[in-house]
């Protein structure tokens, strides 16, 4: 086991469905985690597919709980938006742009590739100053809400088994191979330095 | 006034004392945030203690946790950083920690050698009249930068990545900046080849220069072995990008390495590996090509990228503009 809890974030889209449903867990069960967005801004599905809810990263869950009330309170407590982010108004305030945050990770887990691709392109314009390393691993996960907590346990399984190696660096091609045959996903995998 | 002041030190380095007597009888997490904070009260906030308690820190190099030795490790860094006369007397447990029986310990030597090299570098070069303990310095600094190199070839994967990096840091400082070079901000004020003296006293440009051209080839021969790992594929990728950029003068062994890997992936890597290693190959050529002085090389970084599935009008669009073909004026 690495002597410290490894600090991991999690990365979708918009900081609400996916990445807090594997922030949930992985807090839930003792791990360092942090959660955020790669995208411009905060979209949340609207009346139709065209008509998206959109909000900058600055707005709370909470105020984004309440615009929604006020626009329409059984279809948002129907398609289970509201449920979702009042989920995520207990575990923090507001959702978070990962290219915005300059705190350190051992590894970074995204959601999709669109959003594997904008961090390890983040990643790689900041200037290196200490080289130390950091994984990125991908796991592809559809935005819904069932897909979203089959996902999380699935990266919490395989942060857990990253957690409990003796050397993470030396094994972690190794689990990768086995999670990939177990899941039956594909796993894109870099290292990008600070 | 002066006695305010001493009785101001004096509280320091009582408090000091009291939690390096406070480290030695608690927990591991407890010591290290001790540590931390004798680390803060001695470099930053009174570093004219430093040298007082410099043995007793150091002391924690043999400590049975992982941590407080990487901590050691750090304090090492931040020390000679502040205060550069302290490489003579801490290069030597640095290369003790260096052949720690933990790899995470050796990792982050690695880490530490990667800074302090050049710290001591920059150090020997301002000094007029090198003394017989600052050569002794150097040759050890010297032998550690070799024996670094020679963890290319470690059996462990993650000292071979951070032996990697180490290897690109020293290339960029023992080969000289030019004009063309994209230097980050943040090491600017970093010593290279162009700054050292050619009658220097002890440090030899000739051999500084031979040294660099030696590490590139170390550094091109690691990435076409057949069993690679795709991590540390990654890692030389990026590493011949970050040369490029700073060192355009390494542009065509650059492009040719990326040419050569990508026409012969390693045959060990399965499936997804191979996805990855071509999205950060695609990643780094667009890095080299945005570089203008990549200019007479872009009907190879052309080819490979469309190879790795970019349009040609993304391809234009990477492009700096200063280099596309110009039309006349007239």
């Amino acid at each position: 086991m690495p002597p410290h809890p490894l600090r991991v974030a999690v990365v979708c889209s918009s900081n609400q469905n996916r990445s807090m449903e594997a922030h949930n867990i992985l807090s839930k069960r003792g791990f360092d985690v942090r959660s955020f967005g790669t995208g411009t801004h905060v979209k949340l599905p609207g009346p139709a597919p065209d008509k998206p809810n959109i909000y900058d990263f600055k707005t709370t869950y909470e105020q984004m709980y309440n615009d929604l009330v006020r626009k329409d309170k059984e279809l948002y407590t129907q398609n289970g938006i509201l449920h979702m982010l009042d989920r995520n108004k207990r575990i923090k305030s507001r959702p978070e742009r990962f290219q915005s945050c300059r705190d350190q990770f051992d590894l970074v887990i995204t959601c999709e590739e669109r959003v594997y691709d904008q961090v390890l392109e983040d990643l790689n314009s900041r200037e290196q100053e200490s080289f130390q390393p950091v994984h990125v691993i991908n796991v592809d996960i559809q935005d819904n809400h069932e897909e979203a907590t089959l996902g999380a346990f699935l990266i919490c399984e395989l942060c857990q088994c990253i957690q409990h190696t003796d050397d993470m660096e030396n094994e972690m091609d190794e689990l990768l191979q086995e999670f990939e045959e177990k899941s039956h996903r594909p796993f894109l995998h870099s290292v990008c330095f600070y | 006034s002066n006695e305010e002041d001493k009785a101001f030190d004096m509280t320091t380095s009582e408090r000091v004392v009291d939690l390096l007597n406070q480290a030695a009888l608690i927990s591991t997490e407890e010591k290290l945030i001790v540590l931390k904070q004798v680390q803060e009260l001695v470099i930053n906030k009174d570093p004219s203690l430093l040298d007082n308690f410099l043995d007793e820190i150091i002391a924690f190099q043999t400590d049975k946790s992982i941590e407080v030795r990487k901590f050691v490790i750090g304090f090492i860094e931040e020390a000679c950083k502040r205060d550069n006369e302290l490489l003579l007397r801490l290069i030597a447990n640095l290369n003790m920690l260096m052949r720690d029986e933990s790899v995470n310990v050796v990792k982050k030597a690695i880490l530490t050698l990667t800074q302090l090299y050049k710290v001591a570098l920059q150090w020997l070069v301002r000094t007029k009249s090198v003394t017989d303990m600052q050569e002794a310095c150097w040759d050890m600094v010297t032998q550690m930068k070799g024996d670094v190199l020679a963890l290319l070839d470690s059996d462990n994967d993650g000292v071979r990545t951070h032996a990697i990096k180490f290897t690109e840091s020293l290339i960029i400082t023992l080969s000289p900046r030019t004009p063309d070079s994209d230097t980050p901000k943040k090491q600017e004020g970093d010593i290279s080849l162009d700054k050292i003296p050619k009658d220097h006293t002890y440090i030899r440009y000739d051999t500084l220069c031979e040294e660099g051209k030696t590490a590139l080839d170390q550094l091109l021969k690691f990435m076409v072995h057949p069993a690679i790992s795709s991590i540390n594929l990654t890692t030389a990728l990026g590493s011949l990008a970050t040369l490029a950029r700073q060192r355009p003068m390494f542009m065509s062994e650059v492009v040719q390495a990326y040419e050569m890997l990508h026409a012969n992936l390693p045959p060990t890597l399965a499936k997804s590996q191979v996805s990855s290693v071509r999205k950060n190959l695609k990643l780094h050529l667009v890095a080299v090509l945005k570089h203008p002085s990549s200019v007479d090389f872009h009907v190879q970084i052309s080819t490979l990228l469309q190879d790795l599935g970019m349009s040609p009008s993304e391809i234009t669009r990477c492009t700096p503009v200063a280099v596309q073909p110009r039309k006349r004026l007239h």
